[in-house]
């Protein structure tokens, strides 16, 4: 990866120094979301150069309601079982994770969820990757501060070793998006699923900026 | 069949007398109207049956086919009944066929499965009927042999004549024992000399079950059967007022969409004839998917029915019941009940001066425990197969009582009993919901309606939001104890919609000088029926309940405190009528006592909670160790003590008492029906929490009093007492007492902890 | 035109491809082993093995069976014989029997990829499956005993 230096470097300047001064208190997570990067790719200036502080954690405002919502949140929990609903209760019959998310034994998740929902109320919503995320990334969503989250999608060890360009994939993803269309009696996020990709693309492309709670 | 069936006949057959204490006895003699076999009926075409009486048939070939006359849900009475016959005919289990058996109430008795009656009621017509089989097979083989009776010796399905050597088998002297008059008054064999009952059999079905044969209603099958469901009132309290089907009759598969009336206006209905509601908007196709979809292009305006009439007949006179017709929420519901416990009710029973002694009390303890209403959830949800012709009617499905809606039938139809068959299949559970025939009367109408065979199906949502529940119960209990700590008083008043729990005669009155109990009850448009031990399952979460926090007020341990009373009971017994015998119900508690190490000091850590209860003329304690376990309560191990006399099936009444130890505890912690302006707020398995397998205990010890009494009730007594021993360990381990069933929220509410998951692991 | 494979028998259904697999089963083909119980993959008594997976027949479309391999209760073994059917039989696990196909199911693939499971094991593969009549004691053991019947007849 090439270094450059460019124009609009000198004249972006102000605004570094004040997202700097903003960054102040979240320098923990820039610091992980921008240096521990292993896969190889060099912090550049020119990245630094379209960094939008304020812009960053507005847009996560956005993103953490949409995440701490139940569509999203009832497959990331804290514990080792799905929640459900609109209210977020443990999931009925208590299906486990497993190893790579998908459950176990009797109790896979594909053998209630279907790969699109099935009709009716209360029947399983569908999608063909349904699970969670794997035992050894669990990428908790529930009871996490908007910090907490923040902090954890952008670290590169938890995140499920993903770097920008995939964090920016993955709100393409047909799961996450399955996330609005989750079959009757369902409340969707609370943001339509474009404006939670814009949101999202504006986050990660102003630097991942973790709130300060 | 070839007997006449007049319901009249039928009726004359059945004794029954209400018992003071209101449970239902029922006696009957067992011969049947004929002693001599139909050779026309019921020829198979390898070999001819030899019938010796209505449950017992014999091949020539020596297969003896033996007639269960009760229907079969899930208390395994196929097996336990069939062992009865087996054990005085000595006959070899491992040759017998058993089959279900029609329905005949003239030859095989009333074929009622309910009020834990099976095996109380045929012990002795069973026996009777093996045992005068057996005797005309000996007549037989006396008479070819030519030698005297009395040296005719049977063992394991083979008649001997020592003297000279011969031998033969059963099968071999049938058809000349199908000739004889059926005796009568045949010796019966010493309890003392059992030897197929008290030995555990295996479940005559159990291969069929593990390998998916058609044994259930919803199995049952017939060419150019359709599919019907009937689409009812979203709330009680809510009727038809008009459909528009043009949408539902463009889908695939769709036959018809009309609307149909259960029972005419006056229709005299008889206790079991309960019905939710009369006008049915029916829809009928070719396959259950096919129905399923269309009814949800069924466009139903639906209106408030208002207060209705019922014409109720059955026991005591015919008398006209209004429902009202208000849309019920479960929060005005309680409310109400609580306006009414404060009004004077109906006096149930008094003994001594209760008025006097609470008046002179040194301390009165008084707590009010309340339950909601219960759904059944049979997992086979109700459905009936149905062919009426204008000629006759072919029936045949899960049903606990097909005497008591045949008569129904036979009106709603207008056709004689006599051209009316009910063919019982196996039920996928039972619990005293299918003692209630209506989806049967339904499927009939439905049938005769379209003109072909029909299964009348309810999905679970239609089954779970049609009512007959255990009605919602609450009941105050009082006590007086004098300067001394001594009980002096006792008052129980209860109430409930609609109906209340209180059983008066039974314990603690008779062990309490001055006793009170009274009733009263809310009318209301959610109908009921009989749940597993009726009333008794309120009674006894209640009542056990507050004689464990009696107790510990009295400071005396729970189980010696009921056995003072007990006691008491026995050796100067107060007033008249007291159900229970004081021994057995003393015999059970020092049996859990024994078994459990109740009071040892290696048990003195767990949190352990006792209840005992009487109820189907059988006792039955538990003992209940409860843990917290991730953050939630626990059932860890429990030990049972029942006493029902003589075991028949030793194996299975074991599964039975596991069985409802495990219901109890699911009900106690999860079990919750509830209203809102009349609409059912659980509708399926997702909203309506069943004990799972992780909630059921690691271990449940099930040990039987060892006597030689005749058998009563197993099905339900068991059940009962699992609440009040839940309730009271759950006491002990979250130091805070329960009122209000169903516990499991509330019991992780005391654990201060925000918020507890579930099986977290 | 589905093609379908039930109990290693083809099948050519005509038939609407939504329709679950359940309905399928028990009105079309007429194995009435497989059962309904609740029709929002809530209860499990209408679990069947989909390529050796324990789906919810209620809730599975029966065009996501076409081309693979069903095996219902009825073909879980040829004479009765599987494990897990002795074991029931052994320990007398059924009162009412109603869910017990799905339970065996259930817990034919916890055995398949378990071959000597704890009890918290069986818990995670058997929750799903309801039994109102409360077996679920006699269910552990069964597949403990299960466990124990496949082990010894591997060796």
């Amino acid at each position: 990866m090439k270094i450059k230096f460019g124009k609009k470097l000198l004249f972006s300047l102000k605004k570094v120094i004040i997202v700097i001064t903003v960054m102040v208190t979240v320098i923990g997570l820039s610091a992980s979301a921008f240096r521990t990067n292993n896969d190889g790719e060099t912090v550049t200036r020119e990245k630094l150069d379209k960094i939008d502080s304020v812009a960053s954690l507005a847009a996560f405002e956005k993103v953490y309601k949409v995440l701490m919502s139940p569509r999203c949140m009832n497959c990331h929990p804290a514990g080792d079982i799905p929640l459900q609903g609109d209210d977020s209760h443990i999931h009925t019959m208590s299906p486990m994770r497993g190893k790579d998310g998908k459950g176990v034994y009797a109790m896979k998740c594909s053998n209630c969820h279907q790969p699109s929902n099935s009709p009716g109320l209360r029947t399983p919503p569908g999608n063909p990757k349904w699970g969670l995320p794997p035992a050894d990334m669990k990428m908790v969503f529930e009871g996490k501060s908007a910090r907490e989250l923040a902090l954890q999608i952008m670290d590169y060890k938890q995140n499920g070793h993903k770097n920008k360009a995939k964090l920016i994939e993955h709100a393409r993803d047909t799961l996450v998006k399955a996330g609005w269309n989750m079959g009757e009696g369902r409340k969707p996020p609370p943001l339509a699923y474009k404006d939670f990709v814009e949101a999202w693309d504006e986050w990660i492309n102003n630097g991942g900026i973790a709130p300060k709670n | 069949m070839e007997q006449s069936k007049s319901t009249q006949s039928r009726r004359s057959f059945l004794k029954s007398s209400l018992l003071a204490g209101g449970g239902l006895m029922i006696s009957f003699a067992w011969l049947p109207g004929v002693g001599l076999a139909d050779t026309s009926k019921d020829v198979d075409p390898a070999e001819q049956w030899n019938e010796l009486n209505g449950y017992i048939k014999i091949s020539s070939d020596n297969i003896i086919r033996i007639f269960n006359p009760n229907p079969e849900f899930g208390q395994n009475v196929m097996t336990s009944l069939p062992m009865i016959i087996a054990e005085e005919l000595e006959a070899d289990w491992e040759k017998i066929v058993v089959e279900m058996g029609p329905h005949d109430n003239i030859k095989l008795g009333p074929q009622f499965t309910g009020g834990s009656n099976s095996v109380r009621m045929y012990w002795k017509p069973l026996r009777e009927a093996g045992a005068a089989a057996r005797h005309m097979l000996i007549q037989a083989a006396a008479q070819t042999w030519n030698v005297p009776m009395e040296e005719v010796t049977t063992k394991a399905g083979m008649l001997y004549h020592a003297k000279s050597g011969k031998s033969g088998t059963y099968g071999s002297f049938a058809s000349k024992a199908s000739g004889i008059p059926i005796p009568q008054g045949i010796k019966l064999k010493d309890v003392k000399n059992l030897n197929v009952v008290r030995n555990s059999k295996k479940n005559v079905e159990g291969s069929k079950i593990v390998s998916g044969k058609p044994l259930f209603g919803l199995d049952y099958k017939q060419e150019g059967m359709l599919i019907a469901m009937i689409q009812h009132p979203p709330a009680f309290g809510m009727k038809l007022q008009s459909f528009d089907a043009s949408q539902a009759l463009q889908m695939p598969g769709i036959k018809d969409v009309f609307t149909l009336e259960l029972y005419e206006d006056g229709f005299e209905q008889g206790g079991f004839d309960t019905r939710t509601f009369n006008d049915l908007l029916v829809i009928v196709g070719n396959t259950t998917w096919k129905v399923m979809n269309a009814r949800k292009k069924l466009i139903v305006q639906w209106e408030a029915a208002g207060d209705t009439k019922d014409t109720m007949g059955g026991r005591g006179a015919k008398r006209e019941v209004i429902v009202p017709g208000e849309l019920e929420s479960t929060s005005t519901q309680f409310e109400k009940m609580q306006e009414y416990a404060k009004k004077p009710a109906q006096q149930l029973r008094k003994d001594g001066d209760p008025e006097t002694a609470f008046k002179n009390a040194a301390q009165i303890i008084e707590r009010t425990y309340n339950a909601p209403f219960l759904a059944h959830n049979c997992m086979e949800p109700m459905n009936f197969f149905a062919h009426v012709t204008d000629e006759k009617a072919l029936l045949a499905g899960p049903l606990q009582a097909p005497g008591w809606t045949e008569p129904t039938l036979s009106k709603i139809l207008k056709l004689p009993a006599d051209k009316i068959e009910i063919q019982m299949t196996r039920m996928g559970g039972g619990f005293g919901r299918r003692a209630y025939g209506h989806y049967l009367s339904e499927a009939a109408l439905i049938s005769k309606k379209v003109k072909a065979p029909i299964k009348l199906i309810y999905t679970r949502e239609d089954d779970m939001t049609y009512g007959i529940y255990r009605p919602m119960y609450t009941a105050t209990y009082r006590a007086a104890l004098d300067a001394n700590k001594n009980l002096i008083a006792f008052h129980v008043k209860g109430g409930g919609i609609p109906e209340h729990a209180i059983h008066a005669n039974r314990f603690p009155a008779g062990a309490v000088d001055n006793y009170l109990a009274e009733g009263w009850q809310i009318p209301s448009n959610i109908t009921i029926g009989a749940f597993r031990a009726p009333r008794s399952n309120f009674n006894a979460a209640a009542e056990q309940s507050f004689l464990d926090e009696l107790a510990e007020i009295m400071g005396k341990d729970p189980i010696d405190f009921r056995l003072e009373l007990l006691k008491r009971a026995k050796e100067n017994p107060v007033g008249k009528n007291n159900e229970y015998d004081p021994d057995r119900y003393a015999g059970i508690l020092k049996l859990v006592k024994q078994k459990s190490g109740w009071g040892k000091p290696e048990n003195k850590n767990r949190n352990r909670g006792v209840a005992a209860y009487f109820c189907h003329n059988s006792y039955a304690a538990h003992v209940v160790d409860m843990v917290m376990k991730n953050g939630h309560p626990f059932v860890e191990s429990v030990y049972s003590a029942i006493d029902c006399g003589i075991v028949i099936n030793p194996d299975a009444a074991t599964n039975m008492v596991e069985g409802a130890v495990i219901d109890g505890i699911g009900n106690t912690l999860f079990g919750r029906l509830s209203h809102k302006d009349g609409v059912p707020e659980q509708n399926n398995f997702h909203s309506y929490r069943m004990i799972r397998h992780s909630e059921a205990p690691n271990k449940i010890e099930v040990h039987f009093v060892q006597n030689d009494i005749d058998p009563t009730g197993l099905g339900e007594p068991p059940f009962p007492p699992v609440f009040g021993a839940v309730a009271n360990a759950l006491y002990k381990t979250t130091n805070r007492r329960y009122y209000n069933q169903p516990f499991f929220e509330q019991a992780l509410q005391s654990t201060n902890k925000p918020k507890i998951r579930r099986s977290i692991q | 035109m589905l093609k379908l494979n039930i109990n290693k028998k083809n099948y050519e259904l005509n038939i609407d491809p939504d329709t679950p697999l359940l309905w399928v089963l028990r009105d079309v083909i007429g194995l009435v082993g497989t059962k309904y119980g609740c029709g929002v993959a809530q209860c499990g008594a209408c679990v069947v093995h989909l390529n050796g997976e324990a789906v919810r027949s209620c809730v599975t479309k029966v065009s996501r069976a076409a081309g693979q391999q069903v095996v219902t209760i009825e073909g879980l073994s040829v004479n009765n014989d599987h494990p897990l059917q002795k074991a029931w039989l052994e320990l007398d696990v059924s009162q009412c029997g109603y869910c017990q196909a799905g339970q065996i199911m259930s817990a034919a693939v916890l055995l398949n990829e378990n071959k000597n499971p704890t009890d918290k094991d069986i818990n995670n593969a058997m929750e799903g499956n309801i039994c109102r009549c409360g077996t679920y004691l006699r269910i552990h053991q069964a597949i403990h005993l299960a466990a124990e019947i496949q082990r010894k007849g591997s060796k």
